[in-house]
């Protein structure tokens, strides 16, 4: 298996499905889908082409939505699916039914960028702190970390 | 009546931060929880506002124990971006400090292993064999720890002849000592004993959980990203990737030893095929718009690195994911329907104490599934309560 049989592959099993593809460096094929051919897309990369290794899913805020990464690899090569959900709406579905690997980097993305995950099966907070003030999402680009004023106990007031 | 016994965050047996929660009955562990955030450190969030250069410092400080790991990720996805390839001198330097990183890391978590299943001798000779490494290290780099050699563009430091003499006459020290090693760790009966069948993960297991690194070349897959996807020197660099299939902590201490042997054969062929020339080019300071993919074999497993640039000498965003993250969903599947006295052997890595476990204990009741907190005194309380009524042993009739 190389990198143009997954290219054809992609092009022949998903159609139009697939939005983009892109082949920038030996081993790393991006391919584009719309969210609601994301399922279908990891089905059959898991599937047929073997891709049963999910590296972990990248989220990058591009302002007006969020670009979502799944990095997949096998023993030949790496491939990188590309979507995109808007801000004002971030709903995505749930792989984990697909690859029950993806439960903890899901649960990253709704702590850190406030990204709904559609049919998570557990969906509890997991990287931010328990007294994580509600509705701030760290890596969104907006958010701008500010430290509480040092109040020493016994100080002046 | 099923306890949940909570571990961490704050734990005098944990190096770090984990909060885990086990729901026991009797000595089995029923259901295993993990929690992390306890100490969130922002990295990602921080890189953004850093420059190149000040990122590789930063990544640096991702972990101690893997502290080249993911500087290397880092510096060969910015290369890519800033279109540079570090002279053949500097990447074999690079990938020497790597292999050494990855001796120094696996005979520390073959004393762990050594430590929790009470073989303490074995944890005393490793350690002992690890000063070695930590010795050669500091010669390459002056520290033991972060060694800060990496650059972009290539390494801050060069190796002489003496250096190399003085790795290559360790390395035959070490190699003997990893022999003994191998013998002892496959064939003490009472070790093996203790490692066989514990903590089992099952081939599909591994694959659906998508576990890394020596955790699942132990269930009997191949897979290795410097075989893989070979990046850097590895394409032809000669190596083997070493795989059990015994699926329990006893294939991943053999997985590991094998591992050395390779590290062994590498180091000796970097230093035996070290080019000449310089050790870095210049790199510049700002890096076009685009992205990049670094994948990385970390001792522990697979390191990657999503890098994305905006054209500026901040990048864009840094993803970052350590092996260990990538490692926990298996951890909670090992740790399921095993015993509590299994526990530091499977987590060994991160090496929690069990037996001065929490003084307080969540008490979940079997009918109601109520929970609540009590701290030990009101729970020898409560015992006492319970079982006032019962016969005591002096008072109890002799049967016969």
């Amino acid at each position: 298996m190389n990198d143009q049989m997954v290219i054809d592959k992609a092009k022949a099993s998903l159609g139009e499905k697939v939005l983009e593809i892109t082949n920038p460096a030996p081993r790393r094929i991006f391919i584009r889908v719309k969210v609601d051919d994301l399922l279908a897309a990891v089905g059959w990369l898991r599937n047929e082409m073997g891709f049963t290794y999910l590296v972990t899913i990248s989220g990058v805020d591009l302002g007006q939505a969020f670009e979502l990464l799944y990095h997949f690899a096998n023993n030949f090569t790496c491939v990188n699916l590309r979507t995109e959900i808007p801000r004002d709406n971030p709903v995505l579905p749930s792989i984990c039914e697909i690859i029950p690997g993806a439960i903890l980097y899901e649960r990253e993305l709704q702590d850190m960028f406030g990204i709904v995950v559609r049919n998570i099966p557990d969906g509890r907070p997991l990287v931010l702190p328990d007294d994580w003030p509600a509705g701030n999402y760290p890596l969104r680009k907006d958010w701008k970390y500010e430290r509480p004023p040092e109040v020493i106990p016994g100080g002046k007031k | 009546m099923k306890f949940q016994i909570p571990i961490g965050p704050q734990h005098p047996a944990l190096k770090e931060p984990i909060s885990l929660r086990m729901t026991v009955e009797g000595e089995i562990i029923r259901d295993a929880d993990l929690r992390l955030g306890y100490n969130h450190r922002g990295l990602e969030k921080l890189a953004e506002q850093k420059t190149w250069i000040q990122n590789i410092y930063l990544t640096e400080r991702i972990c101690g124990i893997c502290s080249h790991s993911h500087t290397t990720c880092y510096v060969q996805g910015v290369e890519k971006l800033m279109e540079i390839e570090p002279p053949k001198r500097g990447q074999y330097i690079r990938y020497l400090v790597s292999e050494l990183e990855r001796v120094h890391s696996h005979l520390l978590w073959l004393g762990v292993a050594g430590h929790e299943a009470g073989f303490d001798s074995f944890f005393m000779y490793t350690w002992r064999d690890r000063e070695i490494v930590m010795d050669i290290l500091e010669t390459i780099s002056g520290n033991r720890v972060h060694y800060g050699i990496n650059t972009i563009g290539g390494v801050r430091r060069d190796l002489d002849e003496q250096q190399v003499k003085h790795i290559l006459d360790s390395l035959a020290i070490l190699r003997e000592r990893s022999e003994y090693y191998q013998h002892l760790g496959t064939n003490e009966p009472s070790f093996v004993a203790r490692l066989a069948g514990v903590g089992y993960l099952s081939r599909e297991d591994a694959i659906a959980l998508c576990a890394v690194g020596p955790t699942v070349r132990a269930s009997g897959v191949p897979m290795d990203v410097r075989k893989d996807d070979p990046y850097g020197i590895y394409g032809e660099v000669p190596f083997e990737v070493c795989t059990a299939d015994t699926c329990d902590v006893l294939g991943r201490t053999v997985v590991r030893i094998k591992e050395l042997f390779q590290c062994y054969n590498i180091i000796e062929y970097l230093l035996k095929n070290l080019p000449s020339g310089p050790v870095a080019v210049r790199a510049p300071r700002r890096a076009k718009p685009n992205e990049v993919v670094s994948r990385y074999e970390a001792p522990r497993g697979e390191n990657i690195h999503y890098i994305k640039s905006n054209g500026t000498d901040k990048p864009e965003r840094l993803k970052v994911r350590a092996p260990t993250l990538g490692n926990y969903a298996a951890t909670i599947k090992m740790l399921k329907n095993g015993f509590i006295a299994d526990v530091p052997l499977i987590f060994a890595a991160i090496d929690p104490c069990i037996c001065c476990a929490e003084r307080a204990v969540a008490l979940v009741d079997a009918r109601s599934g109520q929970e609540r907190i009590i701290s030990m005194n009101a729970l020898k309380k409560l015992s006492r309560q319970v079982s006032a009524g019962n016969a005591r042993k002096r008072e109890a009739e002799w049967p016969l």
